[in-house]
């Protein structure tokens, strides 16, 4: 191979991206937009109403905090309701909707440190994290003096952590990284395929591998811009000050990442060579643009909803998940949200697989394309 | 360049240019080239001609190895085609334009040199003087006439000095001036030992060639010079020694 070949290719790439402007506009602001506006609205929205549970294990000796939670919650507006003595009949109470908060006041409250234990469903985490929010600060209110507390949070369903943004950012990034470098590698292969410049590319000495892996090197380029910014975008937070009339804001969704944002890239990188020699691939197999969008319901769509965008890949039936544990996103959005929800390293287990998969597949089509740009090519 | 460099070796094989035996190209239930056998020595200009469907464009494709011979063979400066190394030592001027419509005229050019071989700045610049593009160089293409694109597209398959040259239908959209040096250029090569292919079917375009091959439904009905070829058909012109070869009845013609 030719690495002269190779750079030239990819050089001509990044050229013709320099003349269309939309286009890289599309592949670097809609995946942020779409991420921005989805951040707006699951963090903005408001929860309907909190109904807050006190369970006392302490006895008398909790008569002060309590009477203090009570106060701070009827100056809130925050409604108190009887959910019993003990934490199973607080659970029992959130789990049969009479209480969106319960707070556990554990027994030995006078001495010292203690922990309060605060109970939510977990269904809807974004309204739980808000619910949260509230909560906590009534007992900052309540517990101005006395022991310090720490907080612990406890969920019926889910994970206490998580809140949607934070499961859904890593899909989304997932689905991005492969959705636009798929259609526009696509739709600039098939140009080739058509408008003659295949056929006097395939007139030179240029080996077909030169070729998929220039292209490989130019969209990955383009694509690594793209997910590098959309992973800054997604897990940074920026603090922008007030500006003359503009109030201060915040740039970035701040989505916790618990691994290496590194790590996350390797995934994201891995699938979106394997979607430009996905493409490159079918490409072969349309004869206009217009064809090369019908692949999306084709290609783009099951991976979307079998690949756990919205459901978790578990959660499917049993042979759809056999079908699911085949597609190259299932695994680009199970790495993703082991790196960035679990904090998983390279000695993760289901990492590893996710990884290997998405490199096997990205050889696979590499393999695939190479075999369709044919000097014979009628 | 790895070790894709030209093949073939460095004195120039005693033989033809280009031969081919037998060739066939079969597309389902037409055969686009049926058997041509040709010969064609080094340093000259060969024309093809021929209508619509006849099968130029794929007899230089089997020629160029972009097209498999369905049986039949091709040997271009004494190399079995196809044959990826010896590409570097051929230029094709594909019959639609083939350039990246993005791309400025210079980027073009210098992408299908970096492609052909060592890129070499002189001899882009030289090329793009001899198409009269010299002063458009950062055009986008898509600013380009019809004819300007053609003749870029031809300075992206003379670019890098190439020994044989397979140019189908180069002048369609050229005007008549320029069309004129264009010719005196390949003129220019084949003299410096270039052998060039040629398609068209504009037949005045034929007395410009040393030899010419009239195909039609992908057989060769004649070969020879324009005199040659005239006077096999007993008719005063080309164009009339073509349909009459073709078997049209033309005005005074007595069959
Ligand atoms: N890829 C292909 N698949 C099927 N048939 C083909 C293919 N390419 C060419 N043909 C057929 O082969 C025949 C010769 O075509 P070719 O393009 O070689 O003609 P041509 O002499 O170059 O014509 P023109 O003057 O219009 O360029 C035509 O009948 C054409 O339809
Ligand atoms: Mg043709």
């Amino acid at each position: 191979m030719s690495a002269r070949r190779i750079a030239a290719i990819a050089r001509r790439i990044a050229q013709q991206f320099r003349r269309d402007r939309r286009s890289l506009a599309l592949l670097i602001v809609a995946p942020i937009a779409v991420l921005a506006l989805l951040g707006y609205v699951i963090r903005d929205e408001k929860p309907i109403n909190t109904r807050l549970g006190i369970v006392s294990l302490g006895g008398p000796a909790d008569a002060p905090i309590q009477a203090a939670l009570n106060a701070a919650a009827t100056q809130a507006g925050v409604p108190v309701v009887d959910v019993g003595t003990d934490a199973a009949s607080g659970r029992a109470a959130v789990q049969a909707g009479r209480a969106d908060v319960v707070i556990v006041l554990p027994a030995n409250l006078a001495s010292g440190v203690a922990t309060v234990q605060l109970i939510t469903l977990g269904e809807a985490p974004a309204d739980d994290g808000a619910r949260l929010q509230i909560v906590a600060g009534l007992i900052e209110r309540a517990a101005t003096q006395g022991p310090r507390l720490t907080i612990e949070h406890e969920t019926i369903y889910g994970s206490a952590s998580a809140d949607i943004l934070d499961t859904f950012a890593p899909a989304l990034i997932g689905f991005f990284g492969f959705f636009f470098v798929f259609v526009l590698t696509g739709i600039s292969f098939l140009r080739e395929r058509t408008g003659g410049t295949l056929e006097r590319l395939l007139a030179t000495p240029v080996r077909r591998s030169e070729i998929v892996v220039g292209y490989s090197a130019g969209f990955g380029f383009f694509a690594t811009v793209q997910v590098a910014l959309i992973l800054l975008f997604a897990l940074g937070s920026l603090s922008v000050p007030r500006i003359g009339p503009v109030g201060s804001f915040e740039v970035g969704l701040g989505i916790a990442n618990a691994g290496s944002p590194l790590l996350a890239f390797v995934v994201i990188f891995l699938t979106a060579i394997g979607a430009v020699n996905l493409a490159i691939f079918l490409s072969t197999f349309a004869r206009t643009e217009l064809q090369i969008l019908e692949f999306i319901p084709i290609v783009i769509v099951p991976q979307a909803l079998l690949g756990g965008v919205f459901w978790s890949v578990d959660s499917l039936p049993d042979p759809v998940q056999a079908v699911a544990r085949l597609l190259p996103m299932t695994h680009a959005i199970d790495g993703l949200r082991a790196v960035l929800l679990r904090g998983a390293g390279m000695s993760d287990g289901t990492l590893q697989i996710d990884i290997a998969f998405l490199a096997g597949v990205a050889i696979l089509f590499v393999v695939l394309a190479g075999a369709t740009i044919r000097r014979e090519i009628a | 360049m790895g070790t894709g460099g030209p093949a073939g070796p460095a004195t120039e094989p005693a033989g033809p240019a280009i031969e081919t035996h037998g060739l066939r190209k079969v597309f389902g239930a037409i055969a686009a080239v049926d058997g041509i056998d040709i010969s064609f020595p080094a340093g000259r200009i060969y024309g093809l001609l021929g209508p619509n469907g006849s099968g130029k464009t794929t007899l230089i494709r089997l020629m160029a190895g972009l097209a498999v011979a369905t049986s039949g063979s091709v040997t271009v400066l004494g190399t079995r085609m196809p044959s990826r190394p010896l590409l570097a030592r051929i230029g094709y001027m594909t019959q639609s334009d083939g350039l990246y419509s993005e791309l400025s005229v210079w980027e073009n050019l210098s992408f299908f040199a970096a492609m052909s071989g060592q890129p070499d700045v002189t001899a882009m610049a030289e090329i793009l003087d001899v198409v009269e593009l010299g002063d458009r160089r950062g055009r986008p293409i898509l600013q380009l006439s019809g004819g300007m694109r053609r003749r870029l597209s031809l300075a992206c398959a003379l670019v890098h000095r190439p020994t044989v040259v397979f140019l189908d239908e180069p002048t369609v959209g050229v005007d008549p001036v320029l069309r004129y040096h264009l010719w005196d250029h390949f003129r220019r090569l084949a003299t410096a030992g270039t052998t060039l292919v040629v398609s068209s079917h504009v037949m005045d375009e034929g007395d410009r060639c040393d030899e010419l091959v009239l195909i039609r439904s992908g057989r060769v009905l004649a070969m020879g010079n324009g005199a040659e070829i005239r006077r096999q058909a007993g008719t005063a012109d080309l164009e009339s020694a073509f349909l009459k070869l073709s078997g049209v009845p033309t005005r005074g013609d007595s069959q």
